[in-house]
């Protein structure tokens, strides 16, 4: 399958996930009355006009993917790379440079709920192409989390061209901009999670 | 006084910086003991701000509220200390940043932010900072501590090359060097010969406390 290019993705900006992302699991009841409710909502609605969802992904049989034979065991996989764009990063950093640190960590915390709500979306696209084949899927799976090292970052953007949707791969193995996702997804009648030890061998 | 020194704190734990701004302004009208508000008062509020932050009573926007709230209130009266009292007063210096390579910024400046309200002079030198780089900001501000952030595993490796160049030049026991970021751990400062790991702002503060602020 050819990649296929995702823009203008429609994502919401769920309040209760920037609570849980800065630390409120919903037992924290002191900050009310502060003005941090009014400051998230500003933010969310800061972060909306800022953010440009996008992504790539393909769908590709395993032993075939150029490149790399990290997957050869798997028969079927999803690869995907995608970012809410540079914007927000940029606000980011004139509040921080500026003094606002409070502004600074709500945006920044807001741009990974967003680019997280991109990744669900695009995931959520793979998802119903697997169904529509009668099969399921398995949990994103992302290079530098867990086992699966950061270096494999290199595999997938071999095989997808980010530049598309105007992500680029530096030495260090970090995305820019910095609010992008990479994932791979194993599909398959009966997907295996893409973390322990029989996947690991092949990484 | 102890009402006063009572209000400087709650002002903090509060995170209301205008209120803050207003009782330094006060301190300094009705000419109160500038370094007792600082430490009675406004130093209180940001420990008990770290400590309801440590225990899970604080959420992360409450911890940089508080940190705003005392950082407006040193703003003004940090200035009029004496040269002896500043003395007194700041725990120690410290060059921060994030190592070359990685351009994570946030959570390295919440740490600045947390260590300049908790009485350190912090000279922050942003992100992708080379290594030569915290060294000579380490020499030229005459600091205590080089604390550094990494947020890669590819990046982390730079951390090491700090000690290795400050060994290098003969200078390693010159100065304090903490790490800290996603993912560094004890186990990681340990291995390249740190003197310690920070897993946040706030244990940030109390190791740099410990290590060089004779706490």
């Amino acid at each position: 399958m050819e990649p296929v290019v995702l823009n203008n993705i429609k994502i919401e900006i769920k309040e209760d996930e920037l609570l849980k992302i800065l630390g409120n699991m919903g037992r924290v009841e002191s900050w009310k009355g502060k003005g941090i409710e009014e400051k998230i909502a500003e933010v969310i609605e800061l972060a909306s006009r800022l953010i440009e969802p996008k992504g790539i992904y393909m769908i590709a049989e395993g032993r075939s993917l150029g490149g790399t034979d990290i997957f050869d065991s798997l028969e079927k996989m999803a690869f995907s790379i995608c970012t809410i764009g540079e914007k927000l990063e940029k606000k980011v950093g004139a509040l921080s440079r500026e003094g606002s640190i409070l502004e600074a960590v709500l945006l920044d915390s807001t741009g990974s709920v967003a680019v997280e709500e991109t990744a669900n979306y695009i995931e959520s696209k793979i998802a119903e192409i697997a169904s529509g084949e009668g099969k399921k899927t398995s949990p994103r799976a992302s290079p530098g989390y867990g086992e699966w090292k950061i270096t494999n970052q290199k595999n997938l953007f071999e095989l997808l061209p980010a530049g598309r949707v105007g992500v680029n791969l530096g030495n260090s193995m970090m995305m820019s901009p910095q609010k992008s996702i990479s994932f791979a997804i194993h599909i398959s009648e009966t997907p295996v999670r893409l973390r322990g030890k029989n996947f690991l061998k092949k990484l | 006084m102890l009402q006063f020194y009572e209000k400087c704190k709650k002002a903090v734990i509060e995170g209301d910086s205008d209120l803050a701004l207003k009782l330094a302004t006060e301190a300094i009208d009705k000419n109160k003991p500038v370094l007792d508000v600082i430490e009675k008062g406004f130093v209180k509020g940001i420990e008990e701000v770290g400590r309801l932050w440590e225990d899970g009573t604080f959420f992360l926007p409450e911890l940089v509220m508080g940190a705003e709230a005392i950082k407006k209130a040193l703003s003004l009266l940090n200035p009029i200390l004496s040269d002896q009292q500043t003395k007194g007063f700041k725990k120690g210096k410290v060059v921060i940043g994030t190592v070359e390579g990685d351009v994570h910024d946030i959570g390295k400046t919440l740490v600045a932010t947390m260590l300049s309200a908790s009485g350190f002079e912090v000279y922050d030198l942003g992100f992708d900072v080379g290594v030569d780089s915290f060294i000579e900001g380490a020499d030229k501000w005459g600091v205590n501590c080089i604390a550094s952030s990494a947020l890669l595993t590819t990046t982390m490796q730079k951390q090491r090359g700090i000690i290795e160049k400050l060994k290098e030049r003969g200078i390693r026991n010159k100065y304090t060097v903490i790490v800290g970021g996603a993912p560094c751990s004890r186990k990681w400062a340990d291995e390249i010969g740190a003197d310690g790991y920070a897993k946040d702002a706030v244990s940030a503060v109390t190791l740099v406390g410990k290590l060089i602020g004779g706490d």
